[in-house]
């Protein structure tokens, strides 16, 4: 395809009959030639790196490993997920979960706009005859490569589902829910931007998608409060009642009208049957085509608006759009504070500095752990004034975000050697050994992803303030609670040590830079994650083994530590993890000191 | 002082450089020349620690570059062509994490002055995207001094200045070197390299093709007495073969 794409290209050159007049400007081929290219040389030079037996070894177990997440078992109807798609009742959940998701994007921005351009992009397409919106296609055909690949990763999970809806239906449907979401994603990027970059004007013109989005949420919000008092005596009844009186929440008029839009979205997906996905679809569809409109015209409008087409401008942008959550400075030119470096001392906590700076300032961490820590607080206040029972049921909420955090939250700060190999020649230079540099880069994350996992420790701690009965009646909870808190810093440890190690070992492959990527890549992460407990869970055995021990063998022995023979095993388990750790760091250094500028250029 | 000795890399089956043996001692300012793909960044990569020799080796001030790297990069600076500045430090904080990272003594009164010297002052709270071109190279050129290196290594370090800044890094350079460092400068500019290398070293498809002062140069190869320095580099390195084949 590309050689032929190649030729139509030429072939629009040299057929003209007067070689002084000038030529039409076939932008659409030629940056479907781009990224054909690219994509092609792309796969050529990472499928050249099977030669080297680290790679190869890394394939094989790849290959396992998927077979065994997605296919291990071929029974029809048994996708590993394939019970979320057999009922319907959840959808208002998942409506109002995507929904609350996307407020994310509007009030916090975009983790990564799929409008960035790459610097060679703004270098030869930017001052190129080639139309904005010529553009932004050709950006958003990119995206699909992911979404695609999401879509056959979900689709095989969810497979099945009795035989009463095909493959191909499920999946179309599918692809509209995230091509959905990354346009909204997108849109919603684009006016944040808007209403920053041009002020008044900007803000006017986003006044509208940002109150009809308001809307939707506040409705939402107003759903679940109306019926507090029924959540209330639900939360005395346990988890299923919670559930179901959120349902009955969601499922009252205004709620639901307001979920509509998203409803709809996500109806094909959970259709029991063809005919009703047949009705099902097509709303569906155009709620992906007014999307596409609503962002096509957002971004004309967006480009109207700019005066300077120059160069320097398109850099403006660019840099506007790649940014992340946060700014480095507020609005009036205020840079994000971060902790003084000593001039003197270890010169490896410079570089855990400097991460825990780009943490700050790139991805507004600070913000956002105060935020969260408040509205944690606010929540456990709530809850538990309203019952014990609730507050109780708000405790395992706390708990199960910790867990889903501990496993995911390395996957999303990239503050460290994902970032920085980027910069190999830099850390080259530097007057450190490859340990030194290693170990610096995981503990800046691991400091900062630790105090984000201890920020849920507000909830029992409001708890036990509200309640100061819970210290002496606690039991387990209180030793628990210190055995966690032990624990978070070095499994996070390992957890980042595997990421950095993954990256490192196989800089050619993995994604290098600090931006997690957004709905459109769910799928993908989701395998990197199974791929990453697996490792971990390897890791984990002998250390949870001695804890375990420790607290059986104290339990028989009817040790005078008691209940805190809870916090003795966890100490023998994280000691035991961190012995696990020292060699790997030191292996990881020996690997980060051989690692050639050519393992990594030329696969990012 | 730097001293290669038979320093070979390969890439796969292609020679990038090959066996290459100088010495740049304290207060040299070696001139690294040779036409597009020649080796020049290739050889600073290596001699900077970025990039391990396949043979040979490489002594910073005695230490040897591969046996004791961390103890030989305390007292060399790299900089590249390309300025890679961290995206979220300001100007200030840059020199901070630099101090630490090489033990500098005394670096809280150094760096007002370095930010002076390179005229970076009014910049000192500016992150890197709100830097021009040539305040980001002075940038990495602060970075580099502040631990008063013993051996610098410069890639194209005029790129991007303006004349004010390319007669101030002229300055500096040269006040290094008679500090006692050992350059090692690598340019297009040959009228740069004229005007602050006491010496040179030609290089062609990684191989050395000459190497010393002009004088010495023009004592080896007596065809080149009273051409300009272009001249010679042209007659050295080949470079009108192609052109005056294609004419």
């Amino acid at each position: 395809m590309s050689a032929s794409l190649e030729r139509s290209v030429i072939a629009q050159q040299i057929t003209t009959p007067d070689s002084a007049v000038v030529r039409t400007p076939s932008p659409a081929s030629a940056m479907l030639f781009l990224y054909a290219r690219t994509f092609s040389n792309r796969l050529k030079s990472q499928l050249t790196r099977i030669r080297s037996p680290r790679y190869v070894a890394a394939v094989i177990m790849g290959v396992l490993y998927i077979w065994w997440a997605l296919f291990r078992n071929s029974r029809f109807g048994g996708g590993p997920l394939a019970m979320l798609a057999r009922t319907d009742e959840l959808v208002p959940v998942f409506a109002a979960f995507l929904l609350l998701s996307a407020a994310r994007w509007w009030i916090f921005g975009a983790e990564r706009s799929t409008l960035a351009f790459a610097p060679a992009e703004v270098q030869f397409l930017f001052p190129a005859p080639v139309s904005r919106r010529a553009l932004i296609h050709a950006k958003l055909l990119r995206t699909q490569i992911a979404i695609l690949l999401n879509t056959v990763i979900w689709s095989v999970l969810l497979r099945g589902d009795g035989g009463s809806l095909e493959g191909w239906r499920r999946g179309f449907s599918l692809w509209i829910v995230f091509s959905v979401l990354a346009l909204h994603r997108l849109g919603a990027s684009i006016v944040r931007a808007n209403a920053i970059e041009h002020e008044n004007a900007g803000r006017r013109r986003s006044v509208v998608p940002l109150l009809v989005f308001a809307g939707l949420v506040g409705a939402v919000v107003y759903g679940l409060l109306s019926q507090y008092e029924a959540l209330k005596v639900a939360a005395e009844a346990g988890m299923r009642a919670v559930g179901n009186a959120i349902l009955v929440a969601l499922n009252q008029p205004i709620p639901s009208y307001a979920l509509w839009p998203v409803r709809a979205l996500l109806e094909p997906v959970f259709a029991r049957s063809g005919a009703l996905w047949i009705t099902a679809a097509p709303i569906a569809f155009v709620i992906l085509l007014l999307h596409y409109l609503w962002v096509v015209r957002l971004d004309a409008s967006f480009e109207e608006a700019a005066l300077e087409a120059t160069q320097h401008r398109a850099e403006r942008l660019q840099r506007f759009r790649t940014s992340q959550m946060g700014k480095s400075r507020s609005r009036g030119g205020k840079l994000a504070r971060v902790p003084k470096l000593a001039l003197t001392g270890r010169p490896e906590v410079a570089i855990a500095w400097k991460n825990v700076a780009a943490a700050m300032r790139g991805g507004a961490w600070r913000t956002q752990l105060i935020a969260f820590t408040l509205g944690l607080a606010s929540l456990a206040i709530v809850t538990r004034s309203a019952s014990a029972r609730a507050g109780d049921v708000f405790l395992g909420v706390t708990m199960g975000w910790g867990a889903m955090l501990l496993f995911l939250g390395p996957l999303w700060m990239r503050f460290d050697l994902r970032l920085d190999l980027q910069r190999l020649p830099i850390l080259k230079t530097m007057p450190l050994s490859g340990l030194q540099v290693v170990t610096a880069e995981i503990a800046g994350v691991t400091i900062l992803h630790t105090l984000t996992v201890w920020s849920l420790m507000i909830v029992p701690l409001v708890m036990i303030i509200l309640d100061p009965s819970l210290l002496t009646d606690s039991g387990l909870t209180i030793p628990i609670l210190f055995s966690v808190a032990l624990a978070v810093p070095v499994f996070n440890a390992l957890m980042f040590a595997i990421q950095n190690g993954t990256a490192l070992l196989f800089p050619a492959w993995v994604r290098l830079g600090a931006e997690a990527r957004g709905f459109e890549t769910m799928g993908q992460n989701l395998l990197t994650t199974g791929a990453t407990t697996l490792v971990a869970t390897v890791a984990l055995v002998f250390p949870v083994g001695i804890g375990a021990l420790t607290i059986w063998l104290s339990d028989v022995l009817d040790s005078p530590l008691g209940v805190w023979s809870v916090l003795l095993g966890t100490v023998l388990g994280c000691l035991i993890l961190a012995l696990e750790i020292w060699p790997l760091l030191i292996w990881l250094g020996t690997v980060f000191e051989k690692t050639d500028l050519s393992d990594v250029t030329s696969g990012n | 002082m730097i001293e290669v000795d038979k320093y070979t890399k390969l890439y796969g089956d292609t020679v990038a450089v090959q066996s290459l043996s100088f010495v740049v001692r304290p207060g040299d300012v070696l001139g690294l020349v040779g036409p597009n793909g020649a080796g020049k960044t290739t050889t600073l990569r290596a001699l900077a620690g970025i990039l391990q020799p396949t043979s040979g080796s490489i002594r910073i001030s005695g230490l040897d570059l591969r046996t004791d790297p961390v103890a030989a990069k305390s007292r060399l600076a790299f900089i590249p062509d390309e300025p890679a500045l961290f995206d979220y430090l300001t100007v200030t904080e840059h020199l901070h994490f630099v101090a630490r990272l090489y033990g500098v003594r005394d670096a809280g009164p150094q760096i007002p002055v370095l930010l002076e010297e390179l005229e970076l002052t009014a910049k000192a709270d500016a992150l890197p995207t709100e830097l021009s071109r040539g305040m980001k190279q002075k940038l990495a050129i602060a970075c580099g001094l502040l631990h008063q290196p013993s051996a610098l290594l410069l890639d194209e370090p005029l790129t991007g200045l303006d004349p004010v800044g390319i007669r101030r890094m002229k300055e500096t350079i040269a006040a290094r070197a008679r500090e006692g460092t050992a350059v090692i400068l690598s340019s297009h500019l040959l009228h740069l390299v004229e005007e602050l290398c006491t010496r040179l070293l030609v290089i062609r498809r990684g191989e050395a093709v000459a190497l010393g002062t002009i004088a010495e140069i023009v004592e080896a190869r007596p065809e080149l007495a009273g051409r300009s320095l272009e001249e010679m580099f042209i007659a050295l390195t080949g470079s009108d073969a192609g052109q005056t084949a294609t004419a």
